[in-house]
């Protein structure tokens, strides 16, 4: 309580000193990033990737330290940024989708309150299907899939965000979609190339490193990809894989109706926690829109810049960031699921006969 | 080929030297200092190299490998104490030279044979890397299971003197290696409802708790060999020679050394005594072995070399170790992002070129600096034991700590420890336990999802045939082989403490069988069925060393007298080290009140001075650069070390455990 009642006091007196010093400024502060993975993992290498840019346009030019809590599926984390969090924009966390999967399928041990976070920037990623090419003419047909009686593919686990694929293959009316669990992409992949799983999939940069020279060779086909969706709900093809429909218009295809109603909001959801939000940078709870905006504007400024824009290619691959307001309803959507989504998702594992449940 | 070159080329880059070259002087280091080897040199760099870029990583971890062998030669020749488990060999005949006075001709000789034989090693590795896509394609779910369980057979059998227990400590590791989050169903499974396990128990905690907490206890308890006298002005040129005269017995012994380091389980700890006993049967005129043959020395150097290119053949392409240091360099290869198998040869193939010439080139370093500064670096044989204890001790807990950054991680690592002590003391396999557990998550996946894919066809496809036909042929030549030299167990004084280790070991298979009954199928038929069999080989040991202990008739069934031999383990110094290892308990709650940078500093100072108050000046110059790398390291890596109870009540700056800001 006595902790609360500074924190009240103190945040009181810092926006009555900020509005008053009109602008903020970080001369001289240090900036703390809380990333709950181990170095090296993807939402480390973006954050350490925007770094430098960041200290370039955030006013006052702060240090800024990236601090790695691994551990407990992200959660250990994820649960010390909550606890220690301070609204006055020194302190932001790195997130990405494992993070949000946790709060989404309900995790008792989940502490942080992420769909009140105020995200700064999002990273989306988009997720590519594919298959040998005996098995699908062409990327529209997957009538052979469909027949037949066992289609193998991958899933890490059910508690993690493969579960979506389950999702996507039963409402693709794929009736012997099996996953085989355990098996992350890449050591999907190679058994997938082996002719052991029958569908395969991954994510830009691995689709482009790995799976585009088999697909020249004539060896592999592209199936589908998630597809990249708009901020008014339109959803476009992948650039990388302008041939492949998405999974919207895959659906459109095998159901000959549109994708609507509790299917269109679900995959919304999926959509928004699997791609739109794949990494992002948030601010905590309760940090006053004046310090949100200092954070958005730098973060354009980054994005704008030319040295960014040669190097973000390769190393955050094709998508472009979004920025700004409509980045709080698409983690607000990834973080939270309506019960008809966790319905449907739900169903679909107890159909796969898992134990495990969205609470 | 153009990769081949292309990627000599990169390694020829200054950075890329650099961490060549840091690693093989760690290397270096970690090979002379009894004891510690390769595995403890991986685990201390394991937390620093996720920083790094990959090829940098590589280069500096496969700097760490290579010359352990090399330099472990020179505690092997001057104190006829082998620096690591791959010079047991080198001791029978480079002791006695060295005692001759001819210690610079052995130590020569031996650098020289290393060398040589490395770089057979790694030319070995470059051609089968050549023909590996078939073979990695040939290889599905069911051939890659059968190829785990055949290495986990052979390292439980072959790592110990008794191969109920080393199988028994196989199982032990796999169930440990199933604590954490299930991977078919997502439950958490033995984890108390803790996030701390939920991902299961750190492998840098296992791998150092196991191998290096237990070896520095022991050079405690050993109060430090020291070489009395080193005299190695003369002979330089002759061990050359001699090696050169002898090229046939270093082609022989390096062949040897590929071959037995590719096979899982046999690695590091054997390779030396086969080379030597193929030495002894294909030579004429062996009156001088024992008494100082410099052939003796040629040829064990040369195997233990040439081991680790062998030994890499399976680490890099199905991602089975084969051996307790390939555990910790695939843990590094997780970190960096790189995964074993088809990528290793395809999309990976220039950092895998990267690694065999950094495996020549090490080679060449560590055996070239071996040569031209053996003066000096013989001396480090001399460091007091209690002044490299404390300070590695301290190490190993950064490490440890720094690795997964959390506080629990040093009970888990005392707790291993322990393990570890009672494991070498009452001989049961520590390499068995590490490479079980590491592989558990595995078979447990690889059982699912050949079970998917194929149901039990599995086995009529041909690959899995041959290795069958090599499990079953590696039972049956385990059951006929007496390995080593049976021990005399009248000899042997506490036979009861050894079977009340055996009801300690058990505790943990009931208990986790009770644990994790009550979940799904999916997520506890694979550690039940571990428990189950690890209770049945518990009992059966028990009740063999209950017979022995007894003088009971059974003794006459040859079988059993087969399985039971070995089966006590001579332990002297057991309670000794009981008494090093509370020092880390009292260190440990040392950390807990005063932080870990504090802790530390008083630990090493205290510690040195209690043993000889003369030193003072040297720990109090040990806790200065102590605190100066902690300084920088928690700034570099912005770093919160554990505040400890003093943190809670003062305000302590950011880089001894305070807050940040």
């Amino acid at each position: 309580m006595y902790k609360l009642t500074i924190m009240f006091f103190s945040f009181i007196l810092f926006s009555v000193f900020s509005s008053l010093n009109a602008g903020v400024n970080f001369t001289g502060k240090t900036v703390t990033i809380v990333v709950p993975f181990k170095e090296g993992g993807g939402t480390s290498r973006f954050t350490r990737f925007m770094q430098p840019f960041l200290t370039k346009y955030v006013p006052g030019k702060p240090v800024i330290k990236i601090m790695h809590i691994p551990g407990g599926g992200a959660i250990k984390g994820s649960n010390y940024f909550q606890k220690n969090q301070k609204p006055d924009g020194t302190y932001l966390f790195g997130c990405s989708t494992s993070v949000i999967v946790n709060v989404a399928v309900g995790n008792p041990l989940v502490e942080y309150n992420l769909s009140s976070y105020k995200p700064v920037i999002l990273l989306p990623q988009n997720t590519h299907w594919f298959t040998r090419s005996d098995l699908a003419d062409q990327p529209h047909d997957i009538s052979k899939l469909q027949q037949m009686k066992l289609v193998l593919y991958a899933l890490k686990t059910p508690a993690s965000a493969d579960l979506f694929h389950i999702w996507i293959f039963d409402k693709l009316g794929i009736k012997g979609a099996k996953p085989i669990p355990g098996l992350s992409s890449s050591g999907g992949y190679q058994a997938f190339l082996r002719g052991e799983i029958h569908i395969s999939s991954h994510g830009a940069a691995n689709y482009i490193k790995r799976v585009k020279p088999e697909i020249e060779k004539g060896k592999v086909v592209d199936l589908m990809t998630l597809g990249i969706v708009g901020s008014d709900g339109s959803v476009t093809r992948n650039p990388l894989a302008p041939n492949a429909p998405t999974f919207p218009e895959m659906y459109q295809k095998v159901n000959n109706k549109k994708l609507s109603g509790e299917d269109l909001e679900s995959f919304y959801s999926i959509a928004a926690a699997w791609s739109q939000a794949s990494k992002s940078l948030l601010l905590p709870e309760g940090t006053p829109d004046e310090i949100v905006n200092v954070w958005r504007n730098a973060a354009t400024k980054m994005v704008n810049d030319p040295d960014f824009k040669s190097k973000a290619k390769k190393a955050l691959g094709p998508f472009p960031l979004i920025i700004g307001e409509e980045a709080g309803p698409i983690i607000k959507k990834a973080s939270v699921f309506s019960q008809n989504t966790k319905k449907q998702l739900n169903t679909v594992l107890k159909k796969h006969k898992f134990t495990f449940r969205l609470q | 080929m153009e990769q081949f070159i292309s990627s000599l080329v990169q390694l020829f880059e200054f950075t890329h030297l650099l961490y060549l070259f840091g690693g093989t002087l760690l290397g270096l280091t970690v090979g002379i200092l009894p004891g510690l080897g390769g595995t403890s040199g991986l685990a201390l760099v394991l937390p620093f190299v996720f920083n790094l870029q990959p090829s940098y990583a590589l280069a500096m971890m496969i700097g760490i490998l290579a010359p352990t062998t090399t330099s472990d030669t020179f505690p092997a020749v001057l104190m006829g104490i082998p620096g690591t488990a791959g010079s047991q060999a080198t001791v029978m005949d480079g002791f006695p030279l060295s005692k001759a006075g001819e210690a610079a001709r052995a130590l020569s000789a031996a650098f020289f044979s290393s060398l040589l034989g490395g770089i057979f090693g790694a030319f070995i590795l470059s051609i089968s890397i050549y023909y590996a896509i078939p073979i990695i394609m040939a290889f599905g779910f069911g051939e890659q299971f059968l190829l785990i369980i055949l290495a986990l057979l052979m390292v439980g059998a072959l790592t110990g003197d008794n191969f109920i227990k080393g199988i028994t400590a196989c199982f032990l590791g796999l169930i440990i290696g199933s604590i954490g989050t299930a991977p078919i169903t997502g439950d958490p499974r033995f984890t108390f409802n803790t996030l701390y396990l939920i991902e299961g128990v750190p492998l840098v905690v296992v791998g150092m708790g196991l191998f290096a907490i237990p070896e520095i206890v022991g050079l405690l308890d050993s109060k430090g060999a020291i070489a009395k006298s080193l005299n190695i002005e003369k002979g330089w040129f002759q061990g050359i020679k001699d090696v050169l005269n002898n090229w046939f017995i270093v082609i022989r012994c390096s062949t040897i050394g590929c071959i037995v380091g590719a096979l899982p389980g046999l690695g590091g700890t054997v390779v030396d005594w086969i080379a030597y006993s193929h030495l002894r049967q294909t030579t004429n005129d062996t009156s001088m072995f024992g008494k100082g043959d410099i052939r003796g020395v040629i040829a064990p150097e040369s195997a233990n070399n040439a081991k680790e290119g062998g030994a890499l053949i399976p680490t890099l392409l199905f991602g089975i170790p084969g051996s307790g240091n390939k555990v910790l360099l695939l843990g590094g290869f997780v970190l960096i992002g790189i995964e074993p198998g088809l990528d290793m040869v395809t999309t990976n193939l220039d950092l895998t070129y990267l690694m065999i010439w950094s495996l020549a080139i090490a080679n060449i370093l560590g055996a070239g600096i071996c040569i031209l500064f053996a003066n000096h670096i013989s001396k480090l044989t001399l460091v007091r034991y209690y002044i490299l204890a404390p300070v590695m001790i301290v190490l190993i807990f950064f490490a440890t700590f720094n690795y997964n950054r959390d506080w629990i991680d040093f009970i888990g690592l005392l707790t291993f420890g322990m393990i570890g002590i009672t494991f070498k003391a009452y001989g049961w396999s520590r390499p068995a336990l590490l490479i079980g557990f590491f592989l558990s998550t595995k078979v447990e996946l690889l059982s699912y999802q050949t079970y998917a894919v194929y149901g039990l066809t599995f086995i009529h496809r041909p690959v899995s045939i041959i290795l069958i036909i090599l499990c079953l042929s590696t039972i049956l030549l385990l059951l006929r082989q007496k390995f080593g030299e049976s021990k005399n167990s009248n000899s042997i004084k506490n036979k009861n403490h050894q079977i009340y280790f055996i009801f300690l070991l058990l505790v943990l298979p009931i208990m986790m069988s009770v644990v994790i009954y009550d979940l799904d199928y999916r997520a506890n038929i694979y550690p039940i069925t571990l428990c189950f069999v690890t209770i049945i080989l518990l009992s059966i040991i028990f009740l063999l060393k209950y017979f022995e202990s007894n003088n009971s008739l059974f003794m006459k069934n040859i079988l059993l007298r087969y399985i039971g031999l070995n089966i006590f383990e001579e332990s002297s110094g057991y309670n000794n080290q009981f008494v090093y290892f509370s020092g880390l308990i009292i260190y440990l709650f040392m950390n807990y009140i005063f932080g870990f940078p504090i802790a530390s500093v008083m630990f090493i100072n205290i510690f040195i001075v209690m043993h000889n108050k003369k030193d003072f000046k040297l720990s109090i110059m040990i806790s200065i650069i102590l605190l100066s790398i902690l300084w920088l390291l928690s700034s570099l890596l912005t770093l919160q070390f554990p505040n400890g109870l003093i943190g809670e009540i003062i305000d302590m700056p950011w880089w001894l455990g305070g807050e940040l800001n």
